[in-house]
């Protein structure tokens, strides 16, 4: 288990975390989310001790993080960061030896995570001809070279292909299944909700809200009905709840999602006006931080 | 520590450019002076043209491994890997340790190449090599302190550039190693006194022709430890405040 208690974070003048605290279950998935600037990447930082003047605790299964707790972790960093002038395998093995693993088992790890992150066929080839996908998967590599139980992903899928992306939620659920304890920053809130039991949304340093997924949604996500058609009048929607335009289409979002439904059919039927679509909007992670925040988080 | 030495080491051996800053540009500007400068019928003259000129390049030549120092210390820091790695058990000093040893080992490596090629392509005499090696191993310590007290301090790589210059090459002019330092003015012969080249360049003149006397060895030691232990000083007070720029 990990905690975050009451954590804040100068930069010179600027408060970039303040007064944070989460508690974040050993074997659990834990997304943290929030715009650029939110304190993601700080946050995450300190929990690594990369960054260490801090005010406040932070413990892994209730000791401080010192170089012997470290051994428990892996950082996997926003960028890509590897060497990239020699081979993947020199790379794994770099942060092997960093890891006080040596001769047969670092050779046998090298070749287990090789196979985890799906290059054992590249293993010898240097990394400045990998795509940015398998950069990626190498940098995630390193991070697990040492087998740790807590691991820290920021950012993970930043700029990669599709195949790559799908490769690394599927490492990331063989982590969950191995009872490993994931942290996964991302500004993808539907890679969250894909890939997270938990979520902590972070806004300009303040810790907004945080949970478990299914209660947040519960909690603070509206249903909302998508209705596409012509002639249909806002301010009859407007009887059923808050209604907002997107892409020619109205958003109802209504906590009587069926009934409204129900009535908006009718009307439409009795006033021979055309639906074109009508469908039921299911609640999603996005929806709570605009709830929360007033803003989506891409905005 | 030895995980990153290695990988330093593996990085420098296949780098093209530190093999040609380090080996072949020395060799070229050896050659290329002892032709100019030995067009002379006098053997006696010209033998001791090629003693000035091989010690002499060597000297000013071992110092271009501070290009090196300074790019691989803000490539670490700018692109992460310095923070990346304050994220592993592996202590800060051993960091600064794992990277600075390599460009030692590099430096003793040149050196040791280009007195043998002065051996056996100009047969210079190495009348003393167990003293050419004692005065190597401290002009390898100066020559990588000062480069990583600069590599530590500099914002960009292209300042470490530009003082790299000007110490390899301004010190290689005022210690006399282009040319005998009795040739320039009095105020120049002073100045290269307070220069680790000057120290070197006499020294292994010295030992080189096998004339070394042990009180002036000492002096040369103690002025090349005194320099390189100052900018060692300069680069662990600065250490921190680089590791506090890696992380932000």
């Amino acid at each position: 288990m990990l905690t975050i208690n009451n954590v804040t974070k100068h930069y010179d003048k600027t408060e970039a975390l303040k007064h944070v605290s989460i508690t974040i279950p050993g074997g659990a998935c834990y997304g943290l989310v929030g715009p650029n600037g939110a304190g993601k990447s700080t946050l995450i930082k300190m929990i690594t001790s990369i960054i260490r003047d801090y005010k406040g605790k932070i413990e892994f299964n209730e000791k401080r993080i010192t170089d012997k707790t470290k051994q428990k972790l892996g950082y996997v960093p926003q960028d890509i960061i590897l060497e990239e002038d020699i081979s993947a395998f020199s790379n794994l093995q770099l942060f092997g030896r960093l890891y006080n693993l040596k001769g047969n088992s670092l050779n046998q790890r090298i070749k287990e995570v090789l196979a985890l992150i799906g290059l054992s066929e590249r293993g010898k080839d240097k990394v400045f001809a990998f795509s940015g996908g398998m950069k990626r998967r190498l940098n995630i590599g390193c991070a697990l070279m040492h087998n740790p139980d807590l691991i820290i992903m920021d950012e993970p899928t930043v700029g990669i292909d599709p195949q790559s992306r799908k490769y690394i939620f599927k490492m990331i659920e063989d982590l969950k299944t191995a009872g490993k304890t994931v942290i996964y920053a991302s500004h993808y809130m539907e890679e969250v909700e894909k890939l997270c039991d938990y979520v902590a949304f972070l806004d300009r340093g303040e810790m907004i809200e945080n949970g478990a997924i299914s209660e947040l949604l519960q909690q603070y996500a509206v249903p909302s009905i998508y209705v596409k058609g012509s002639g249909i009048p806002q301010d009859k929607l407007e009887q059923y709840g808050t209604v907002s335009q997107e892409d020619g289409a109205f958003i109802l979002y209504t906590e009587k999602a069926l009934e409204a439904m129900e009535h908006i059919i009718s009307y439409c039927r009795e006033n021979r006006l055309d639906v074109e679509r009508m469908e039921l909007v299911h609640p999603r992670l996005e929806d709570v931080f605009f709830r929360l925040t007033g803003s989506n988080l891409r905005d | 520590m030895n995980a990153i030495m290695i990988v330093e080491l593996k990085k420098h051996l296949q780098d093209k450019g530190l093999a040609f800053w380090m080996l072949i540009l020395p060799i070229l500007f050896t050659v290329l002076f002892i032709s100019v400068f030995t067009t002379g019928d006098n053997e006696v003259v010209n033998q001791e043209i090629i003693q000035s000129i091989v010690p002499g390049y060597i000297v000013m030549f071992v110092f271009f491994i501070m290009i090196s120092m300074v790019q691989v210390f803000i490539k670490d820091r700018n692109r992460g890997m310095t923070a990346r790695l304050a994220s592993t058990p592996l202590k800060s000093y051993y960091y600064l340790l794992g990277k600075w040893l390599p460009f030692t080992f590099i430096v003793i490596i040149q050196i040791v190449v280009l007195f043998l090629f002065g051996k056996v392509v100009y047969d210079v005499s190495l009348g003393q090599p167990i003293i050419l090696l004692i005065l190597s191993l401290f002009i390898t310590f100066t020559v990588t302190a000062i480069g990583l007290a600069m590599a530590l301090t500099v914002n960009t790589e292209n300042m470490g550039i530009a003082l790299t210059q000007i110490i390899a090459l301004g010190g290689a002019m005022l210690s006399g190693l282009w040319m005998p330092l009795e040739m320039m003015p009095d105020f120049m012969q002073t100045i290269a006194h307070f220069l680790p080249q000057y120290w070197a360049h006499q020294s292994f003149q010295d030992a080189m022709a096998g004339t070394t006397q042990v009180p002036e060895l000492l002096q040369t030691l103690v002025v090349l430890f005194a320099i390189g232990a100052a900018a060692f000083i300069i680069a662990i007070i600065r250490y921190p405040y680089f590791l506090k720029r890696a992380v932000k």
